[in-house]
């Protein structure tokens, strides 16, 4: 991206990008404040997320945003079956085997999208997406509103979903304090598998307006871990709010970056704040 | 030990004989990688420092290589310099990283290797030709190197990196080590120094893994920062550790005959070689999580060869 101009046309556009920075790493936070589980494949499941969107749009013409209703449904059930069967087993194994797990789920969903699709780089391109709109004199494109729109709708619909609902009570229940839960007579094992389900819905949400924004390929998935990873670091790992909030500043300190340095080095700045907060304040932001 | 002194001689003997050349190509990578996984269960699996940095070293000590060549430094030279290079970024990096536990700690290193690849795509330390759309390096002065030459440096690397593992497991460092893993608190307080025990085995791991990219680079001939500091590699070390078996001496030389076998025989499906590794993972984890290593220990025969080897 270049920037002409001022910097308050980057920091706008860092602040709409949070909002999609943010829709990546809620599920890795809810996973994590759940399971405590870095789920090494999420960034594969939002670009599968992005191809189902994708394939929907391609075979029937159907709306990417439309097409959710079908995603949503198929993403839910396969979060559920993954913990249920894969999962669930290995955290009766010991505490490193899911991590190992879901790497190795990262690589099949990876290389799966390889033989599907082709390594050829793909958008999600409708009609509206490439409009833009105007805030003041400048000028931004419709996609990035979008993503802050979403971003914050699916923040405050988890954290009302935690805090108000039987099933998401449960879920931080079994999170805070899994043996006290059992005893409450919570079924963890299930409630793990709606948790993990629910993170697989918002990553095929994600999918889809990051197939908007930016074009992806099989292999995007590692850098849109690297991005929910930092989010996630600079919120604080479990918190909806946090996360989304890590989100925006993300957002804003990579086209700041951009607008230094230039569109090269933009992820650097990043990553130096990344380390940064890392070796300052490990558990984030906003962590506890 | 007669045994594996045999076949380390057959399999050096091998470029004189007039073995295929893909054959050559393929043990020299199973050696290279063979001693970087070594060095990869050293530290996640007996020092519990899950790194994701080790494309981090073997690009610094190839890069120095690379460019020590454009200023006449002779390229044995630069390996040498190269892999203490990659030690002391280790040096530099552990006050950081290491304040970081656990899955932090994988976290933060993961982002090293990122933003050196980021730092290397923008710097131009030498002028001359660029090689690749990464706007590489091409190693000056190897023209009359033959490549029997870095064969036998892969195997070198790859054996010496095997009994290194066993010699520290055998010493003082490798019994603090192990009581770091059983209980880190009861350990420290019986008086040992986990953070110069963890800080040794993370440099050791640098300059080893360093040295052996820059016998890959050798071979490659140039470098360029896209495909070195690539998480690639992380995956290759991870995936040849894990099923074989992390925490076993022989894990990573059965997991890396593994990976290089599937890489052989789905070569031309680069694809599925991947797709197959990461089924083998899921499946084996839940097998096994000791790897086919925990597997092979269940039966007796697999112990008799075992004997025989030491």
């Amino acid at each position: 991206m270049i920037y002409g101009g001022d910097i308050i046309t980057p920091i706008l556009m860092g602040i709409m990008l949070g909002g999609l920075y943010a829709l990546i790493a809620l599920g890795l936070s809810l996973v994590f404040g759940v399971m405590r589980l870095i789920n090494l494949a999420h960034g594969d499941f939002v670009v599968m997320g992005s191809y189902i969107g994708y394939a929907l749009m391609r075979n029937f013409g159907i709306d990417p945003i439309l097409g959710l209703i079908i995603s949503i449904p198929v993403m839910f059930v396969l979060g559920f079956f993954i913990q249920k069967y894969l999962m669930g087993r290995a955290f009766a194994i010991a505490s490193e085997i899911p991590l190992i797990i879901a790497f190795g789920i990262s690589l099949i969903i990876q290389n799966a999208h390889q033989i599907i699709w082709t390594p050829l780089s793909r958008a999600l391109n409708t009609p509206y997406s490439h409009m833009s709109f105007h805030i003041g004199e400048r000028q931004f494109p419709v996609s990035y509103l979008l993503d802050f729109v979403a971003g914050i709708l699916i923040m405050l619909f988890l954290r009302w979903f935690l805090k108000r609902t039987y099933l998401g009570m449960a879920i931080t229940a079994a999170s805070q304090d899994k043996r006290v839960a059992q005893l409450m007579g919570i079924n963890t094992g299930r409630v793990y598998g709606y948790a993990f389900a629910i993170a697989m819905v918002s990553a095929a949400i994600a999918g889809v307006f990051l197939g908007m924004t930016f074009p992806f390929t099989p292999t995007s998935g590692i850098s849109f871990l690297t991005i929910a990873f930092g989010t996630v670091v600079i919120g604080g790992l479990g918190s909806m709010l946090g996360t989304f909030i890590g989100g925006i500043i993300l957002g804003v300190v990579q086209t700041i970056g951009g607008y230094l340095f230039g569109p090269a080095s933009q992820m650097l700045l990043v990553y130096i704040i990344v380390l940064v907060i890392l070796a300052i304040r490990p558990q984030g932001l906003f962590g506890k | 030990m007669v045994i594996a002194l045999c076949v380390t001689v057959a399999l050096a003997i091998m470029p004189l004989v007039g073995v295929p050349k893909s054959w050559i190509l393929y043990i020299f990578l199973f050696f290279i990688y063979l001693a970087m996984a070594n060095m990869w269960n050293l530290l996640a699996g007996y020092s519990g420092l899950v790194s994701l940095c080790q494309p981090a070293f073997l690009g610094l000590a190839g890069y120095a290589m690379t460019i020590g060549t454009w200023l006449d430094i002779p390229w044995w030279a630069g390996m040498i310099g190269g892999s203490l290079i990659a030690g002391l970024f280790a040096l530099l990096i552990s006050s950081a990283v290491f304040r970081l536990s656990g899955v932090y700690f994988a976290i933060g290193t993961l982002v090293v290797p990122e933003a050196l690849r980021m730092i290397f795509f923008l710097w131009r330390p030498v002028g001359g030709a660029m090689h690749g759309a990464g706007a590489g390096y091409m190693i000056k002065g190897i023209g009359d190197l033959s490549p029997h030459v870095v064969y036998w440096l892969s195997i070198f690397v790859g054996v010496g990196s095997l009994f290194l593992v066993k010699g520290i497991l055998r010493s003082k460092l490798g019994l603090g080590l192990s009581a770091i893993r059983d209980n880190e608190r009861a350990a420290s307080s019986s008086g040992i120094d986990v953070f110069r025990l963890k800080l040794y085995v993370f440099i050791i791991s640098a300059i080893i893994t360093g040295f052996a990219g820059t016998i890959y680079y050798l071979y490659q001939g140039y470098i360029e920062p896209t495909a070195t500091f690539n998480v690639r590699w992380t995956m290759t070390l991870l995936l040849a550790t894990v099923i074989g078996g992390i925490r076993t001496v022989e894990g990573p030389v059965v997991g890396t005959v593994v990976v290089v076998f599937l890489y052989f025989l789905l070569a031309r499906y680069a694809g599925y070689s991947l797709l197959i590794q990461g089924i083998i993972l899921v499946g084996i984890m839940l097998i096994s999580p000791q790897g086919i290593v925990g597997i092979l220990r269940r039966s007796k025969f697999y112990d008799s060869i075992v004997k025989r080897m030491k």
